[in-house]
């Protein structure tokens, strides 16, 4: 007994040490992209994609199939994850060492953090602004995956946050679309009277809730003290505008939804469809899934479909010009075998022709190439919507990609608190600011 | 040949039982000989089921960046933490109390079910109330997540639209986005899940107990509850004893149903320690942290089951 007592510790203590070295993460190294290398069209190319939604997950198998059949030595393998699991997936493969050669990448802290652990190329000298690749894509796309002053990121697609309405109900109220945030709750106290639900919300997934606030920051605090604020080394999170715009919010939960312990059993998916069916008559959406709440087989025509910019407050003290919203891309990994082989893949993915196919629905995700979408065949709403992006001051990050996770994590779970009436303005800048210091 | 090994065998059983002097001799080198044979399973279970639980506490020792792979060992700061942050109280809260309910319903109510069942007079009925009771155990927990969100549904899910027809709009709630009610809505989800395998398990058990005990507690003039009370409880006591062991651990290990209906919201007021582990490692990248939460599920389900399989063992009756 004593001997297998101790030959099974000797064991376990070998088995760990070994462990240890294997187990835990490898420290990469800085790789740049060399603008000459010679392409070698031989081999397996994995992608990580953040289409795995039924009516996303088509179009890169198209580009993929494609791809390969230029090039019949290379095999394109899709791993293909939806908007939420594909968060848990990279920090996994992250975690395990194993990101696949081309992975889709949020810009903000997300992207910072490759960049920050070298997980992803230095593509500067191969999609800067001066290359002949970066002159292809909107050149605000390629700035925002910029960090220290170098590019990492492919931009694929812009994204950004309007109110969608329903034409016909707001007609048939005698409303149109508001011009100020106090119009926007008159105009739901006059849809609520028709027992229509005046704007669906569903905040189960909790990030719905942080798009609200986002946009309301952007009008009440000003630019130079967001950034700040984002930055974990000068955050201070003291700004009035901060209490200001989440009082704000509050006042949005209470007039036009169906209440916030409500909203928060709701998730973002029922929420949309009930704006789908025409249930309500409005739905704060993102311009990719502009498709998604109105199509020919939906209650909610497109020509029915008509969006504004969420109203900024009268006296508002940051910039009322500002959409909250970010371009979305790729990254390439550090680690991979055939870098030359990755950036060509997504030069052809982001080529004018894919751009268009992808601008156009069903995808409806207008592409972050330059004369990668043509009006003739894109809801008229997501054209209208790419003019509004591109007449915006300033484009307002994501609140949960721009910050670090923990300040990330806190903005979640109290302004849950908040939609549900467990936290107030005041609580929920508290827990913000506890979150920011001890993320210094 | 395969008589010369019994022979050894049969002359290894003699030693044995002849005395330990003689067992003694020989037992160095049989040691050694028969670790041959298990040494495969022993290093599989040793490298996949004992390693990871040295790793899991030595990682919970350290402060890791999984992005850029620098590892700070932090000795017990990780344990520290843990006694002062509030959503882990919540989470150990919520597993206790989702403990708690599971030994009401999956281990007591089912238990009584089964007497219930196994007392129906055809074998066909029999088994048509086990089915009935184990069909929910076959669905996904997935699924079963997916089901029970649209029930709970505020506006028009099943239980408040039920709630409303009979009256009892008073009691019409936002079931799991209410910071009030979303763990009890969960739980009770799991319940439904899990009662009908707990109950199939009490009717295996049942099924052994010789009828002649039945017969004979009859002829004393016991009633079905004292025959319940008096030979079904006290014969099935090793049953129940791995059912509590089971359901505790189960609830300190729930994951799934957590996820897929609030993921711990709203307001972090369900989570149990299996999501908030997740949430620290895999989304705000505290992996040494959410290691240290681990430790603190595998001490809870080790020191639970280790008391419940003595106190079993304890009063184990032998028919």
């Amino acid at each position: 007994m004593k001997y297998s007592i101790q030959a099974a510790m000797a064991a376990l203590a070998a088995a760990s040490a070994l462990g240890m070295t294997m187990g835990q993460g490898i420290a990469a190294e800085a790789v740049q992209a060399d603008a000459n290398a010679k392409v070698d069209y031989q081999g397996t190319l994995s992608v990580l994609t953040k289409f795995g939604a039924q009516q996303l997950a088509p179009y890169l198998v198209g580009v993929a199939q494609h791809y390969e059949k230029l090039h019949p030595g290379v095999k394109i393998e899709l791993i293909q994850e939806s908007d939420d699991s594909v968060k848990d997936k990279t920090k996994t493969l992250v975690a395990s060492n194993s990101l696949p050669d081309i992975y889709f990448s949020w810009t903000g802290s997300w992207g910072g953090n490759f960049v920050r652990g070298h997980r992803a190329v230095d593509l500067t000298t191969v999609i800067g602004p001066d290359t002949e690749w970066g002159k292809t894509l909107t050149p605000a796309a390629v700035q925002a995956f910029m960090y220290n002053g170098k590019y990492y990121g492919i931009p694929l697609y812009l994204d950004a946050k309007f109110m969608g309405y329903n034409k016909q109900a707001f007609a048939k109220l005698g409303l149109s679309a508001p011009k100020t945030f106090e119009e926007l709750l008159s105009s739901c106290e006059t849809i609520r009277k028709s027992s229509m639900t005046p704007i669906s919300f569903g905040n189960k997934e909790a990030w719905p809730a942080i798009h609200y606030v986002g946009q309301l920051l952007a009008y009440d605090v000003p630019q130079a003290v967001l950034e700040k604020d984002f930055n974990p080394s000068t955050a201070q999170y003291s700004d009035p505008g901060y209490v200001a715009a989440l009082s704000q919010y509050k006042q949005l939960i209470d007039s036009c939804t169906d209440g916030g312990a409500s909203v928060n059993g709701t998730s973002y998916s029922s929420a949309i469809q009930t704006f789908s069916n025409t249930k309500s008559a409005m739905y704060y959406q993102e311009i990719i899934e502009f498709d998604q709440s109105a199509s020919a087989d939906s209650a909610l025509k497109v020509s029915d479909l008509g969006f504004f910019t969420l109203p900024a407050p009268k006296g508002a003290k940051g910039d009322v010009k500002a959409i909250e919203g970010a371009p979305e891309g790729y990254m390439i990994s550090s680690a991979s075998k055939n870098i030359p082989l990755a950036i060509d893949f997504m030069k052809f993915v982001t080529s004018k022709q894919n751009g268009q196919v992808l601008s156009a629905s069903p995808y409806g995700q207008p592409s972050a190439t330059i004369g990668g979408a043509s009006e003739s065949n894109m809801n008229p709403s997501v054209v209208a919507g790419l003019k509004e992006i591109a007449s915006a001051s300033y484009l307002m990050p994501w609140l949960d990609t721009v910050n670090p996770p923990r300040v990330a994590s806190a903005w979640l779970s109290s302004l849950q608190a908040l939609t549900g009436g467990s936290m107030t303005p005041e609580q929920v800048m508290e827990q913000v600011k506890q979150a920011a210091a001890s993320s210094k | 040949m395969a008589n010369s090994g019994l022979a050894r065998m049969e002359g290894a059983a003699l030693s044995n039982a002849a005395g330990e002097p003689a067992a003694k001799a020989g037992r160095p080198f049989r040691h050694w000989s028969s670790l041959r044979w298990v040494a495969v399973a022993v290093i599989l279970v040793g490298w996949f089921v004992y390693y990871p639980i040295v790793d899991n506490f030595i990682v919970s020792t350290t402060d890791e960046d999984i992005f850029t792979g620098e590892t700070t060992n932090i000795g017990l700061a990780n344990y520290e933490r843990l006694l002062h942050d509030p959503v882990v109280w919540v989470a150990l809260w919520n597993n206790t109390l989702y403990a708690l309910i599971s030994i009401i319903f999956q281990v007591g109510g089912a238990f009584v079910l089964a007497a219930l069942i196994e007392g129906l007079g055809s074998e066909r009925q029999r088994r048509f109330w086990r089915a009935i009771y184990f069909i929910p155990s076959a669905i996904s927990i997935t699924i079963t997540g997916l089901l029970f969100y649209f029930i709970y549904q505020p506006d028009i899910g099943l239980l408040n639209a039920g709630l409303r027809r009979i009256g009892l709009e008073q009691l019409i709630q936002p079931w799991l986005g209410s910071e009030h009610t979303a763990i009890y809505a969960i739980i009770a989800m799991s319940q439904w899940q899990g009662f009908g395998y707990s109950t199939l398990l009490f009717a295996i058990a049942i099924q052994k107990i010789p009828r002649d005990l039945y017969d004979a507690a009859v002829m004393d003039g016991a009633g079905p509850l004292r025959r319940l009370w008096s030979v079904t409880l006290p014969l099935t006591r090793e049953m129940t004893g791995l059912m509590i062991i089971v359901t505790i651990t189960g609830a300190f290990q729930v994951f799934n149903e957590v996820m897929v209906m609030t993921a711990g919201g709203p307001n972090n007021r369900s989570q149990v320690l299996g999501t908030w582990l997740y949430q620290q490692g895999f989304i705000q990248n505290n992996f040494g942290y959410g290691a240290a939460i681990a430790a603190v599920i595998f001490a809870v389900t080790m020191i639970t089951g280790a008391a419940q399989l003595w106190y079993t063992r304890r009063r184990r009756i032998e028919l």
